[in-house]
């Protein structure tokens, strides 16, 4: 089946969706080394299909695997490349705690870690695009405990060349669409890291063909500006709602020209925002760049909301795009 | 000298906390529920560091979801507004919406002072949001003027800290948004005054309290805080050379200093001779009446299973600084 993206306005997701009972059971079937791995699989395929059918009746143009086959971003990729361990629980938030990623040997890309759950998407997905989100070298560092490489570059490097490789099994697979997690980026001054950032995104994407998206979130974004501008990417995923659009004034002033993934919808409060609100931060967004180049999305995943205030949101989303295309015609 | 060790503000939560605080907010457990296993976190968290041989004893923050919570849940005229990362660490606080006059109606860690008092003879130290940090972290939507919104922070603060000023020994006030290079340094400048003036209305003495930088120092930032007329605990873990390099520089003539040697952001557990021979290089530095060693921040950032390797390792080092192990 062919899916026809609008050409002005794209609505799509960060990444990941409120688990479903189903996947919250695979989870802890994983945890016994003893259970039916079939019997896993059915369950994630089970929640990711109902992932999937959210996101065709909110009506998004790009979605994902709703990332349900993972504990949380870090944990699941350390899992599943050699040279990490994990540790005890850390607080994040709250009382919300995760397992910190060690690093304790080199870091070694051994077999496919997303291509399952983005093949099996795709093939309900009735022709929608589906995006693929990695976890990117610069977080995975951060969020890990170094207890081999003590050089952030090489680690940061190593772990670049191991997404690497995941990412070629992704396009050899047909994903058109990839997308890296860079959420810690904005948390460290030191101008020096986007450099390697930069480093380590050009040995992911080089030569790929696939939209090549980056996705930050959550720190002092404007501290990244000018400075990521030259990153070999073709589109920026940002955060926006929760920090009142005030990243648009740095944007403008150095006359953004990339495509631009706009958070228009607060992810980390229950509050559903209206479809004229969304409307409202829509045209902020266009006011750097045009309607082609902008991409309509939530601010972050989707993970930590109510399921049916994470579909609430995104229907409203949907329509408000609608609603801005029509005004442009 | 005298020298003390002791951790610098939280212990992580214990996995039974974790679970009991789970279930009361799922309204599973009743509140008195969730407090016995709270006075048991405590209590064994107090063993621990007591075990380890510490001599200043931290209540270890265990009901604190972050730095600001206690004060923006218990002050009038502040809400709750959405998550935003602490500093450049993976871990997230709810930022303080100042909607309304700042009032203090009702003591805020008043019980956990009592409840260390009540559990430990050892020197006991609390914690609470520095001033400047509070103001910093927050969104003000309600004072036309910041010197408004300062005198209510310092009213509610002063009258906190003068309740709960007989049960502790060390009061430590939490400043990171002094070392914060990102924000003008003018402005930090007034942040210290600020400090200064809570300070000079509480009656505790100034060797007793010690203001808590951490996450970054360097040798501007240090000169901002040697204007500062109490006790400092610094982290030397964070950008080590600069802070070593700061100390060399500037060296430290007050009562009080608190060395965050002990790196509470990073499961390995160092090597203890390795830390006294740099205690020793910094000691060659400074002048202080008192040293603290010192995690270089709260413990908050590994899990609970290594928490007490590194307390352990503070327990160690103030022996062999103290000369009672070679």
């Amino acid at each position: 089946m062919k899916y026809i993206l609008p050409d002005k306005l794209p609505t799509t997701v960060v990444g990941s969706y409120p688990r479903f009972p189903e996947a919250k059971k695979a989870l802890k079937l994983k945890k016994d080394r003893y259970s039916n791995k079939e019997i896993i699989e059915e369950l994630i395929r089970s929640a990711i299909r109902r992932v999937v059918e959210d996101y065709l009746e909110a009506g998004i143009d790009i979605i994902s695997d709703g990332e349900q086959r993972r504990e949380d971003m870090a944990v699941f990729f350390a899992e599943n490349i050699k040279g990490f361990k994990i540790s005890g629980w850390v607080r994040v938030f709250d009382n919300v705690y995760y397992r910190k990623p060690i690093i304790a040997g080199r870091v070694k890309w051994t077999h496919e870690i997303t291509v399952k759950d983005w093949k099996f998407a795709s093939t309900i997905s009735r022709g929608r695009p589906v995006k693929v989100t990695l976890t990117g070298p610069y977080t995975m560092y951060d969020w890990s405990y170094d207890e081999y490489y003590g050089d952030k570059k090489e680690a940061i490097l190593d772990l670049a060349n191991a997404l690497r490789k995941e990412v070629e099994h992704l396009i050899a697979t047909g994903a058109k669409y990839i997308q890296i997690d860079e959420p810690a980026l904005s948390t460290h001054a030191e101008k020096e890291d986007i450099g390697i950032e930069k480093e380590a995104l050009e040995i992911i994407f080089q030569g790929i063909n696939a939209k090549r998206v980056v996705h930050i979130c959550y720190g002092k974004l404007e501290r990244l500006f000018p400075d990521i501008l030259d990153f070999p990417v073709d589109q920026f995923d940002l955060e926006m709602k929760n920090s009142n659009f005030r990243l648009l004034s740095i944007l403008k002033e150095y006359s953004y020209d990339k495509e631009l993934g706009l958070g228009v919808i607060d992810v980390h409060n229950t509050r559903i925002e209206s479809v004229d609100e969304i409307m409202k931060d829509i045209m902020k967004g266009l006011e750097i760049v045009p309607p082609e180049k902008l991409y309509v999305k939530p601010d972050c995943g989707l993970k930590r909301l109510p399921r049916d205030v994470a579909l609430a949101k995104l229907k409203n989303m949907v329509i408000a795009a609608k609603k801005v295309r029509e005004e442009l015609q | 000298m005298e020298l003390y060790s002791g951790i610098c503000g939280s212990y992580p939560r214990p996995p039974e906390l974790r679970k009991a605080i789970d279930r009361y907010e799922k309204g599973y457990i009743t509140k008195e529920e969730l407090n016995s296993v709270y006075l048991k976190s405590l209590r064994m968290i107090i063993e621990i560091q007591e075990r380890a041989g510490l001599n200043i004893i931290s209540s270890g923050l265990l009901m604190w979801d972050d730095l600001l919570r206690p004060f923006a849940k218990g002050l009038e005229g502040i809400k709750l507004d959405g998550l935003l990362r602490f500093f450049d660490n993976n871990f997230y606080y709810r930022v303080p919406v100042i909607v309304d006059k700042i009032r203090r109606k009702k003591p805020i860690v008043l019980s956990e002072a009592k409840n260390l008092a009540k559990h430990t003879t050892r020197l006991k130290k609390l914690v609470l949001p520095g001033p400047f940090t509070f103001i910093q972290l927050s969104r003000n939507e309600y004072y036309s003027s910041m010197r408004s919104l300062a005198d209510d922070i310092l009213d509610a603060l002063v009258d906190e800290i003068k309740d709960l000023a007989k049960f502790i020994d060390f009061l430590q006030i939490d400043e990171p948004s002094l070392v914060d290079s990102e924000i003008p340094i003018d402005n930090r400048k007034e942040g210290v005054n600020l400090v200064n003036e809570l300070v000079s209305r509480i009656d505790i003495p100034r060797d007793k309290i010690i203001v808590a930088t951490y996450f970054h120092l360097d040798e501007q930032c240090y000169q901002i805080l040697l204007n500062l007329k109490t006790g400092l605990h610094i982290d030397m873990i964070s950008t080590p050379r600069k802070a070593f390099n700061a100390l060399k520089e500037y060296g430290f003539k007050g009562d009080l200093i608190s060395l965050g040697l002990v790196d509470s952001r990073n499961i390995k557990v160092e090597n203890v001779e390795k830390i006294a021979n740099k205690a020793y290089d910094i000691l060659d530095e400074i002048h202080a009446k008192a040293v603290i060693f010192s995690t270089n921040t709260w413990l908050d950032y590994i899990p609970f299973e290594n928490a007490r390797s590194k307390v352990e390792v503070l327990g160690k080092l103030l022996q062999i600084m103290r000369g009672e192990v070679t």
